[in-house]
């Protein structure tokens, strides 16, 4: 009684990493580099961006050293099915946050080990809209990317595939198309948005689009609805890049040189034109010794704060503020979305602790509409908070605490909880800085200084409300809202002008030939949507990029004025990703 | 002086005082201290297990979990890690306001959750969130200042230490600190931001309760999940080990000031304070 067949579940004691109950890899096979050997690429920071970045450049036949701060997770011993056993995914090295309205840090937003960000996002991965790409255009606010949605399509296409991402055949907002698997099963959550979507007449689709797998997929099984995705998929159902694509570059020859945290990249000058270039990174390995790495070409994938928190600490003679730092835009125009969380009491139990949180959504509210005061939109999530993070959302949105806090705890299994996704817009004095503190290694830590405009207060008020709408609509006895934020971009923003931006479409550094920023960082502006998917897109595209232009890359030609579209790779794919199937919705 | 009871079961290694000897609660304390049956205001007796589940017990599935999930609870039940952060004096006022923001008057004293002892871990090894806001210092100074604004506000309001005062009087004390407008202690938060403060506290104590199998069992949250998972994802049935509502009905304290649900303070100036976040999308 109580227990399996055959007995307690215990841990299979191997000498090969799990990645999941079936995916293994091996890392003592791992191909290592000496710190004297030029490799082609050293990329910092293997998340979202440089997973899919050490995957493809390793496969296309680089020499790939990647570096992460955090460690090399073995997930059936590392990772646990506990809220408050899950604290070191996190990005938990001091940072400081300031500014009128400060956001948090931390478990909101920033990953540690290998896989990054992608091993606690909740994994929703809804495409950009077109209008994001030309919304200083059509809208006259924030700025138009130097790319538009035409140019990313085909990789988010690709992508969808090799993460893959469940859905709903038929998803009709932005560029109206279908996913390659099945959407998932709704749990309570998605049915009461579901349910509050269809009284008030607002379309919604439940199931997906959530980078989760709804049936095996190779080595990794699907999905077993726990809610634990925030704290790590031990499944193997939730893409992270340590799933998708770490291991496949592993196979291809990069190595993942985990616990390292590079301090700055160095500089020197082109033997042939005297101009600058980088030549490597310098970093703290795992004992804490400072050590080297030389490289062709570097590829800062830090994340929005990581990475021009890096860029600034590289300044040095000839770069005085901060390394591809001439345009003074390095930590600028650093961007959240409004994540309001809108919570509704039930009376009868909806257990929002089943399903994966991100399980279903609307759109509907996304674009710019004329009638309403301000600019761009919102969307409107699931989500589902585990008992620690609603009871730290009951302090904020009921002023509970005490008695209060443990009588509305007892009614956990009441409550439903809904994200507001809104477009907050890029501000040159929304940045990261450094401060005066020093971290373990005697790095100046990020300071953060954010603050909300005018556009993005009256956003954030019509969003809240028509998402609590929603929630009185589906049959709410009561509905509270905890103001919040989510996600992260910019720092390191892409565009066709040097004065104006950090990189260009391919992330190429406009100061340093040999430089490139590939991440949450470089993306303009961010719509409504979880930018996970657009992140490890724009990698692909890079990859892309990196391949077709070698000759000029590797040898610091300087960069090109303009580039012009370079041809789609489709035999990068990790093994078992690329096959047909894929539906074809032209809505 | 020192014969304390332990609140926390025979595997406590070093006990927090739940009342210091010679403060003992009065039978007409008692009343303050346990929640009532709201039509006749009568006391309900501490249970073995509060909330709407009794008998449910999440550590009866423990052969389901996975063997590292497993490890980390049953650490986290039988071995309360000793206290080494705070000194006996800021003891005392922690546990006191500890009792205060997660009341357990209503468990018998074995089921009792050691909330205080998490917090001084966290403190003492130095685990962070991965953000400071501008202004506030490290969370170690942060609670050192807090106590001491904490017994500065309760000798102002009734010249005695916070510890020493009785229940209502604690809340009364805790309440100017949700509504981010202490009566005194003014050379500390001048130091830290009061809300700030405040948030982190009761967070911290969040964090100790709720992680706990004995809180899961209580509000009947189904605990570690792999990895066996869910079958029953709609209407939220219950799957066959866990177990379905049987409500009864109970209020707070009638005194007690954190029964009522009152918005959280914002601080001089008009400042709309920055919520506690976690990741949710």
């Amino acid at each position: 009684m109580n227990t399996p067949l055959l007995g307690p579940f215990g841990l299979a004691h191997t000498a090969e990493h799990s990645l999941g109950p079936i995916q293994q890899v091996n890392l003592a096979a791992m191909r290592r580099y000496g710190n004297t050997d030029e490799v082609d690429f050293a990329i910092v920071g293997v998340g979202a961006a440089g997973g899919v970045l050490a995957q493809r450049l390793s496969r296309a036949g680089f020499r790939v050293v990647a570096f992460d701060a955090g460690p090399f997770w073995d997930v059936e011993r590392d990772w646990v099915s506990d809220e408050a056993g899950s604290h070191k995914l996190y990005w938990n090295e001091p940072r400081i946050t300031g500014g009128p309205d400060p956001i948090a840090l931390g478990s909101n937003n920033s990953g540690h080990g290998v896989g990054g960000g992608t091993v606690h996002w909740a994994a929703f991965v809804p495409r950009f809209h077109p209008s994001d790409f030309r919304e200083y255009s059509d809208d006259g606010v924030g700025v138009d990317w130097p790319i538009s949605y035409e140019e990313i399509k085909p990789y988010y296409a690709l992508l969808e595939k090799e993460m893959p991402v469940a859905g709903p055949l038929n998803f009709p907002w932005g560029d109206p198309h279908g996913y390659p698997y099945g959407p998932h099963p709704s749990g309570g959550v998605a049915d009461i948005l579901v349910r509050g979507c269809t009284k008030l007449g607002i379309r919604a689709v439940a199931g997906g689009p959530v980078a989760i797998t709804s049936g095996s997929h190779a080595d990794r099984p699907h999905c077993i609805y726990r809610g634990f995705c925030i704290q790590g998929c031990k499944v193997g159902a939730k893409q992270s890049t340590l799933y998708s694509h770490v291991p496949d570059a592993i196979h291809h020859g990069a190595e993942i040189r985990a616990n390292c945290m590079v301090a700055r990249i160095d500089v020197g000058k082109d033997p042939d034109n005297g101009g600058p270039i980088v030549t490597g990174v310098t970093y703290f390995d795992g004992d804490g010794h400072e050590r080297q790495q030389r490289a062709k070409v570097v590829i800062v994938s830090g994340y929005a704060i990581e990475t021009p928190r890096l860029l600034l600490n590289s300044a040095c003679p000839g770069f005085e503020q901060g390394l591809a730092n001439s345009s003074d835009t390095v930590g600028r125009y650093l961007m959240v979305q409004a994540g309001n969380v809108i919570l509704g009491r039930f009376a009868e139990p909806v257990r929002m602790y089943k399903a994966p949180p991100a399980n279903g959504l609307t759109e509907e509210f996304y674009e710019t509409d004329r009638k309403r005061d301000f600019a761009r939109g919102f969307a409107i999530q699931t989500v589902g908070p585990l008992p620690i993070s609603f009871a730290k959302q009951m302090m904020v949105a009921k002023g509970a605490w005490g008695w209060g806090l443990r009588q509305v705890m007892m009614d956990y299994n009441h409550w439903a909880a809904f994200g507001l996704l809104g477009e907050l817009l890029p501000w040159a004095d929304n940045r990261v800085t450094l401060a005066e503190e020093k971290d373990r290694h005697g790095l100046p830590v990020a300071k953060v200084t954010y603050s909300l405009k005018d556009n993005d207060k009256k956003l954030i008020d019509f969003g809240a409300k028509k998402t609590m709408e929603v929630m009185w609509a589906a049959g709410a006895e009561e509905v509270v809202q905890e103001p919040r934020y989510a996600h992260l971009i910019g720092g390191a923003r892409m565009g066709n002008d040097p004065r104006t931006s950090v990189v260009d479409s391919f992330g190429r550094s406009h100061d340093v030939p040999n430089l490139f920023c590939c991440d949450g960082s470089i993306l303009p502006t961010q719509g409504s949507a979880n930018p996970g998917l657009t992140i490890q897109a724009i990698a692909a595209r890079t990859a892309d990029y990196l391949i077709s232009e070698r000759e000029g890359v590797m040898r610091r030609r300087p960069r090109p004025g303009v580039v012009g579209a370079v041809p789609l790779r489709r035999d990068l794919s990790p093994a078992g990703t690329s096959g047909r199937g894929v539906p074809r919705n032209k809505g | 002086m020192n014969k304390l009871r332990n609140p926390f079961g025979p595997t406590c290694t070093n006990l927090a005082p739940l009342y210091q000897s010679g403060d003992r609660p009065t039978a007409a304390e008692n009343m303050d201290r346990l929640p009532v049956e709201p039509t006749t205001g009568h006391p309900l007796a501490p249970r073995e297990q509060p909330g709407y589940y009794p008998g449910y017990r999440t550590l009866a599935q423990q052969a389901y979990w996975d063997e590292a999930t497993r490890t980390v609870v049953l650490d986290r039940v039988n071995h309360v890690p000793p206290l080494r952060f705070f000194s006996e004096a800021e003891v005392r006022v922690m546990q006191a306001v500890v009792d205060r923001i997660l009341p357990q008057d209503d468990r018998i004293p074995t089921k009792r959750i050691p909330i205080l002892n998490t917090i001084d871990k966290r403190l003492a090894e130095d685990i962070q969130d991965g953000y400071r806001f501008e202004g506030m210092p490290k969370d170690q100074e942060v609670f050192r200042l807090g106590i001491q604004g904490i017994e500065a506000i309760a000798q102002k309001l009734y010249q005695r230490s916070f510890a020493a005062l009785t229940v209502l009087e604690q809340d009364r004390v805790l309440e100017t600190l949700h509504d981010g407008n202490p009566p005194a202690g003014e050379e500390y938060w001048k130091q830290m931001s009061v809300i700030h403060f405040w948030q982190l506290l009761v967070q911290d104590c969040i964090e100790g309760y709720y992680a706990h199998p004995y809180a899961w069992d209580e509000i009947g949250f189904g605990g570690p999940a792999y990895p066996r998972g869910y079958m029953r994802l709609e209407r939220g049935d219950p799957e066959p080990w866990e177990q379905g509502e049987q409500r009864y009905a109970w209020a707070p304290p009638p005194g007690a000031l954190s029964g009522r649900f009152a918005p959280l303070g914002v601080e001089a100036g008009g400042k709309t304070p920055t919520p506690g976040q976690e990741g949710t999308h």
